[in-house]
């Protein structure tokens, strides 16, 4: 079947079926024998000193993260900051249109 | 001969060893889910009062009962057919105990009146499998029950539990949340801790019961346009999600298989291996980024943030075995903002008054989680066939489970409605239901009862009672049909 973003690591092998190994072991294994971790984009072995088997999409995908975190933390800054200043200047809390802000049972 | 001798004790030793460490695994494994099964009824303590505190101050009882009795109508029904259905349901077509399909064994533990269902000393688990998919059933259902409030007569929703609880989801579960069901076997359909299974499945069935439900009386005005009904409590409504998350970690782990005889342990419900840190890592990014998505989506509204750590866990639930932490973090930050806009959709332009946003936030963050797994993690040996996972496979779960639930909902209410059993007369819905069902106010004289407020689509917030007493008026005049509705008719 085809696939979007194979994000499996390479250490899993793809035999189709069970072997009698795994129904001794009840848990399918067969297919994960060769990895350690096996998370998606993952290297799918253990990390070698220090970190060194996190490389190419692992990587990136971790580096993606932390972006999007430190932007997170900027939006709250910014949002809350935004809010209460307006009041302090205006009175009014800032005033978003209809159909932007979903109904909602907190609305006041 | 003495040598003889020694080999022969040696071997008796291993057999009993291997005996009791058998034994030693069933006990650990039973108490494993018992544990699951008692932490998870938190989410049915959080189900109670997160929705008695969305509902208006005349309907509080009301739907505390409903979801109390959530437990006495689906615990009967799941084990006199959920259960079977679930063992003897997998390939597609009822088997029997019989047959010689793999499954069979399981299904000779789904009869009801199988030995499995009492003491067995020769099966530990079969008992305490079931009370943790009971528990699920439980789930399933009560994500019907706050979409529902203040309108729907309780016996209409007991029955209907009984069917999304007992019949709908379990059936899809046989099909793509087993190790022998179809859909994993052949197509290598992967959901590891059910995002369409539960969620996906009981949204559209919600949506189905919605259509013919229809909106409170008051809900929209003659254009249309949404009103909101101010809530009894909102704080209890935040501290009733906050119980459901901390029994999601009990659900997540109740999905798990485990084999503590055998490394590593742990397995999904396909028997693929993962590990009870794998998941939990999982499910807390999940909340983060639920919470995060849910909380910019709305412009920090508190019940949208909240329930945005429900979509985002939701989104994230079928690839939990597998997706790296920061994987689950973006994707339920997104399914959490999706799920906001959805559910301003479905209010606003669908006109579907779903009290909790139950559709948007279950149903549509239930079907987006298996769509990811598609996108994400592709290429995932999935059930005893080992068939990869893939778009494709995802994109067969949506299309079985979608009308599987959305049409079994849409028929069973409308049944109801024509035999005028589904939603409670008009004046009783102003009243309330709590007047008429139950006691008349649940507060103690010394709270005084403030008089009912709403917010118009403007956002003036003005008296309920005038209003809806006015559109009752009017109701009567247009023959029972509350103004501004349009989906289902």
């Amino acid at each position: 079947m085809p696939a979007i973003i194979n994000s499996a690591p390479d250490c899993i092998t793809h035999n189709e079926k069970y072997s009698a190994d795994d129904i001794a072991d009840f848990i399918l294994q067969d297919n994960y024998k060769d990895c350690a971790g096996f998370m998606t984009f993952g290297p799918g072995s253990t990390y070698g000193d220090g970190g060194a088997g996190a490389t190419g999409a692992y990587m990136t995908l971790t580096w993606i993260g932390i972006v999007v975190m430190v932007i997170v933390f900027v939006a709250w800054v910014w949002y809350e900051n935004h809010r209460l200043t307006t009041f302090a200047e205006t009175g009014h809390v800032p005033i978003h249109p209809i159909e932007d802000a979903p109904p909602s049972p907190s609305a006041q | 001969m003495i040598d003889v001798f020694l080999a022969q004790v040696e071997t008796l030793k291993d057999a009993a060893s291997a005996e009791s460490q058998t034994l030693d695994s069933a006990i650990l494994g039973e108490q494993f889910y018992f544990w699951t099964v008692v932490v998870m009824w938190l989410i049915h303590a959080g189900f109670m009062t997160y929705e008695a505190g969305v509902a208006r101050r005349k309907n509080v009882m009301a739907t505390a009962m409903k979801n109390i009795l959530t437990i006495a109508s689906v615990t009967p029904t799941f084990y006199y057919f959920g259960w079977w259905i679930y063992n003897c349901n997998q390939p597609g077509l009822p088997i029997g105990p019989n047959s010689s399909d793999f499954t069979s064994a399981a299904c000779q533990g789904g009869i009801p009146w199988s030995d499995a269902f009492g003491p067995n000393l020769t099966n530990n688990i079969n008992l305490i499998f079931f009370l943790a998919f009971l528990l699920f059933s439980w789930t399933t259902a009560s994500i019907m029950s706050g979409a529902l409030l203040e309108r729907v007569r309780l016996s209409a929703y007991l029955v209907l539990a009984a069917l999304l609880g007992s019949v709908v989801w379990i059936l899809d579960a046989a099909w793509g949340w087993s190790a022998g069901g179809w859909m994993t076997l052949r197509f290598g359909f992967h959901d590891s801790i059910a995002s369409a299974v539960v969620h996906g499945v009981s949204g559209a069935f919600t949506l189905g019961v919605l259509f013919n439900l229809g909106p409170r009386i008051g809900k929209y005005t003659k254009e249309g346009l949404a009103r909101v009904f101010r809530p009894n409590n909102l704080h209890i409504t935040l501290l009733g999600l906050m119980l459901i998350f901390t029994g999601f970690y009990a659900f997540y782990g109740a999905c798990l298989v485990i084999a503590s005889t055998a490394f590593p342990g742990w397995g999904t419900i396909y028997l693929s291996p993962t590990t009870l840190g794998s998941i939990s890592m999982v499910i807390t990014f999940g909340f983060a980024g639920g919470f995060t998505g849910g909380y910019f989506a709305s412009r920090g509204d508190p019940f949208w943030t909240v329930s945005g750590g429900l979509a985002g866990v939701i989104g994230v639930s079928a690839g939990a075995d597998v997706y790296a932490p920061t994987l689950a973090y973006l994707i339920s930050m997104a399914t959490a903002a999706l799920a906001v806009y959805a559910g301003n959709w479905i209010e606003t332009k669908g006109r579907v008054d779903d009290v909790v946003g139950a559709v948007a936030v279950h149903g549509c963050s239930g079907f987006l989680g298996i769509i990811w797994v598609g996108v994400f993690a592709a290429g995932y040996p999935t059930g005893v066939n080992n068939v990869d996972s893939s778009i494709w496979g995802q994109l067969l779960g949506v299309a079985t489970f979608l009308p599987l639930g959305f049409l079994t909902g849409w028929f069973a209410s409308w049944l109801l409605k024509k035999m005028n059993l589904l939603r409670v007369p008009p004046e009783v819905e102003v009243a309330g239901l709590d007047t008429v069902e139950y006691v008349p106010d649940i507060y103690l004289p010394e709270v005084p009862v403030k008089p009912a407020q709403l917010v118009e689509p403007d956002g003036t917030v003005v008296d309920a009672d005038p209003l809806i007493l006015q559109e009752l008026l009017e109701l009567r005049a247009n023959g029972g049909r509350p103004s501004g509705e349009r989906v289902g008719r």
